[in-house]
């Protein structure tokens, strides 16, 4: 067995709900999860909003420090690095925000923008205006832009340069936040394609956090779906979207839009009624099991454990224990 | 993308603002090479703003009387007539108290020689003080005092507010609690009682400190224009810049650490972070440039109440002590005159009522200039004016 590139091992974190005087509860952003990527691979991270996506992302990154809860990097404990080795960490390991529009300092043009990483990993570089030209050739903008600002150009251009200003440093893991959620779908597909290609290129591996279930079908070789700070369904792309196992999924699955009337009109529907529970106080037992069209008894005492039904397939649901 | 420069429609001002940009951008060039290709958009933006600057008729006027006030403070004591201390009474017994107008002679022989005073007859523009020293030349020596303390606070003082606002607002938690109850402990006393405190033990010190470091007080008697015989009394005068650093700052550190909590919930300074862009690079380069707008503007605005609160404690009798030419210790020099005499306290106060009207109306503008949304609305209008023109 190859070793996995992240591995994490049920993570969890808890943000204090903070009273006058004391701490009045906790809200459970994540609560136990734990996944594995391999390298060269994509992890698709979905979920509807609120459930913890970001906070997973951020977590893996150590741009938050968990409740408890390891994630390893190549075998190391990241939350246990420091000094060049943390370093080497944080110029491997990177991200691309959400909304392009807020990502990109607006005082700073384009070479700055992607200049800074190299001044803060000291890299060396003998021309760094052809370094970066370089760079914006590989993700599909030209030395026009060298010396613009971001308010000069469109979401997907901006976007663009997110991700040049990540592959100056050479990275082998990069989280993405929801890339394109802020995008016009034509821009969608060039970024997407763009992303897959930079992942053949250099072998990058992926943990694709998104809600557009398109998307990430699109993007993933793994699936997992979240729901209020725990995965509940884990598999193979193509697995897990032929034959979704886990309640919320089939839910969350038959809300995907099809541009076919007829097809739309025929498929079998399955609705998760209600809003998610808040998760200051999630439901006893299985969390969904308020909205679930399948509950038992069982589900609203024991808390479902996370089994593997087929080859790598994994689902947290009494429907598939009870045997 | 292209900066439709054609079409504003450019007034005489305009062109003039954009000469004096682009001498700027060709000096850039020439100590740094590439300069002005890297910050083409940097230099439009510039224009932009100078043309906004140019549609505000305060702004202008603000313009033109600190420019006045600068030139003064710069070349005054070059123009001057007489010294600031000069009792033209040695000259002519009618000179105490001379309204403006009044002909002062001096003949030949009268001690002018020695006094380094030409001979001749002398229109006293705007009338003499007890002593007989002409108002007009100490209201130019005053221009000088005035801008050299209000810069001298300016460059000291609101910074180590800054400091402490990015810093506790970028930290929060306990190092924001602690700096901020700190800076609560200065502003709970008013910050003129508090400078008149501190002003009244500094200046022992300083007088030591300044026989001890020729080179200094030579230094800054050239910059406040003050004879050698008079270090002594500019040590009081250094030290209510002191005491103004100390009482300066809490305003500054309430600003910024206002503005940092804002502007560090940014995704970019989020991005930075997660690129491993050390603490000290995000705050003066992610954080600051962003909040830059609103303290220009403060500063700038503040510029005249520097100068107001250092008149008022000159007023006050604590600051600058006779001899010197400061304006609020003319005003309080001459109230015992008034209103006899009234030309005492109306120049020098009309002088400080222009200056700090100046700043003010200056600060007023540049908020709207340097604040994108309201410049792009000021854009607007003269875009459409041009295309309607046509």
């Amino acid at each position: 067995m190859p070793q996995p590139l992240v591995k994490v091992v049920d993570l969890k974190k808890y943000f204090p709900v903070k009273g006058v005087f004391r701490v009045k509860g906790w809200v459970r952003a994540v609560d136990g999860v734990s996944f594995e990527i391999m390298k060269g691979q994509t992890l698709g991270l979905v979920g509807e909003s609120g459930c913890g996506k970001t906070t997973v992302g951020k977590l893996v990154l150590r741009l938050l420090e968990p409740t408890s809860g390891e994630v390893y990097y190549n075998g190391e404990n990241i939350y246990k690095l420091k000094g060049s080795k943390l370093k080497e960490f944080r110029r491997k390991a990177q991200m691309v925000f959400q909304d392009p529009y807020s990502s990109l300092n607006p005082r700073m043009t384009v070479f700055d923008i992607i200049y800074e990483p190299v001044k803060v990993y000291k890299l060396k570089v003998s021309d760094p205006e052809k370094f970066i030209v370089d760079l914006l050739y590989k993700v599909g903008l030209n030395e026009s832009h060298l010396y613009r600002y971001p308010h000069e150009f469109s979401g997907g251009q901006r976007q663009r340069i997110a991700i040049a200003r990540i592959l100056a440093l050479n990275p082998e893991f990069i989280v993405l936040d929801e890339p394109t959620s802020a995008l016009d779908v034509s821009v969608q597909a060039q970024i997407l394609n763009l992303l897959k290609d930079l992942q053949a290129k250099y072998n990058l591996t992926y943990l694709f956090i998104s809600h557009d279930l398109g998307v990430v079908r699109y993007m993933s070789d793994w699936i997992a779906v979240m729901y209020l700070g725990q995965i509940v369904e884990f598999g193979p792309a193509e697995e897990v979207f032929e034959k979704p196992l886990h309640p919320y999924t089939k839910a969350l699955f038959s809300a995907i839009p099809i541009p076919d009337p007829e097809l739309t009109r025929k498929r079998e529907k399955l609705k998760a009624p209600g809003e998610p529970p808040s998760p200051i106080n999630p439901p006893p037992g299985c969390r969904f099991h308020p909205r679930c069209p399948f509950r038992m008894d069982k589900c609203s005492r024991e808390e479902p454990e996370m089994i593997m039904v087929e080859d790598k397939h994994w689902v947290k649901c009494h429907l598939y224990t009870k045997k | 993308m292209e900066m439709a420069e054609e079409v504003y429609e450019k007034k005489i001002l305009d062109k003039i603002s954009d000469k004096v940009i682009d001498g700027i951008a060709w000096l850039m060039d020439k100590v740094r090479k590439g300069w002005k290709r890297r910050n083409k958009a940097r230099i439009d933006e510039w224009k932009l703003m100078a043309y906004a600057f140019n549609r505000s008729p305060p702004g202008l006027i603000g313009f033109t009387l600190i420019l006045i006030f600068l030139a003064l403070a710069v070349i005054g004591p070059y123009i001057a007539p007489f010294s600031y201390d000069l009792p033209l009474t040695a000259f002519d017994s009618t000179a105490k108290l001379a309204p403006p107008g009044k002909v002062v002679t001096i003949k030949p022989g009268q001690l002018a020689e020695f006094l380094h005073v030409k001979p001749g007859n002398y229109t006293l523009l705007l009338g003499s003080d007890d002593y007989g020293r002409d108002l007009y030349s100490r209201i130019l020596y005053g221009a000088r005092v005035s801008l050299v303390v209000a810069i001298l606070i300016m460059i000291v003082g609101p910074w180590i507010g800054i400091a402490i606002g990015l810093v506790a607002g970028y930290y929060g938690g306990k190092v924001d609690e602690a700096l901020m109850r700190f800076t609560d402990i200065f502003l709970a006393f008013p910050g003129l009682i508090l400078a008149i405190a501190f002003s009244a033990v500094f200046p022992d010190r300083i007088r030591e400190f300044l026989a001890a470091n020729p080179a200094v007080r030579d230094f800054l008697l050239a910059l406040f224009a003050l004879k050698p015989q008079h270090a002594g009394a500019m040590a009081s005068l250094i030290s209510v810049v002191v005491a103004l650093w100390l009482v300066w700052w809490p305003g500054y550190a309430r600003l910024t650490r206002g503005l940092v909590l804002s502007a560090r919930e940014n995704v970019y300074v989020e991005a930075a972070r997660a690129l491993g862009v050390p603490t000290r690079w995000i705050l003066l380069r992610h954080i600051f440039p962003n909040i830059l707008g609103p303290i220009l503007v403060y500063l700038t605005l503040d510029f005249g109440g520097v100068i107001l609160t250092e008149a008022g404690l000159s007023f006050l009798g604590l600051g600058a002590v006779p001899p010197i030419a400061d304006w609020g210790r003319i005003i309080n020099d001459g109230s015992a005159y008034f209103p006899n005499a009234w030309w005492l306290i109306f120049y020098p106060g009309l002088m400080i009522l222009l200056t700090v009207l100046g700043f003010n109306l200056i600060g007023d503008t540049l908020r709207d200039v340097l604040d994108p949304k309201t410049r792009r609305s000021i854009e607007f209008k003269i875009k459409k004016k041009a295309s309607g023109g046509k």
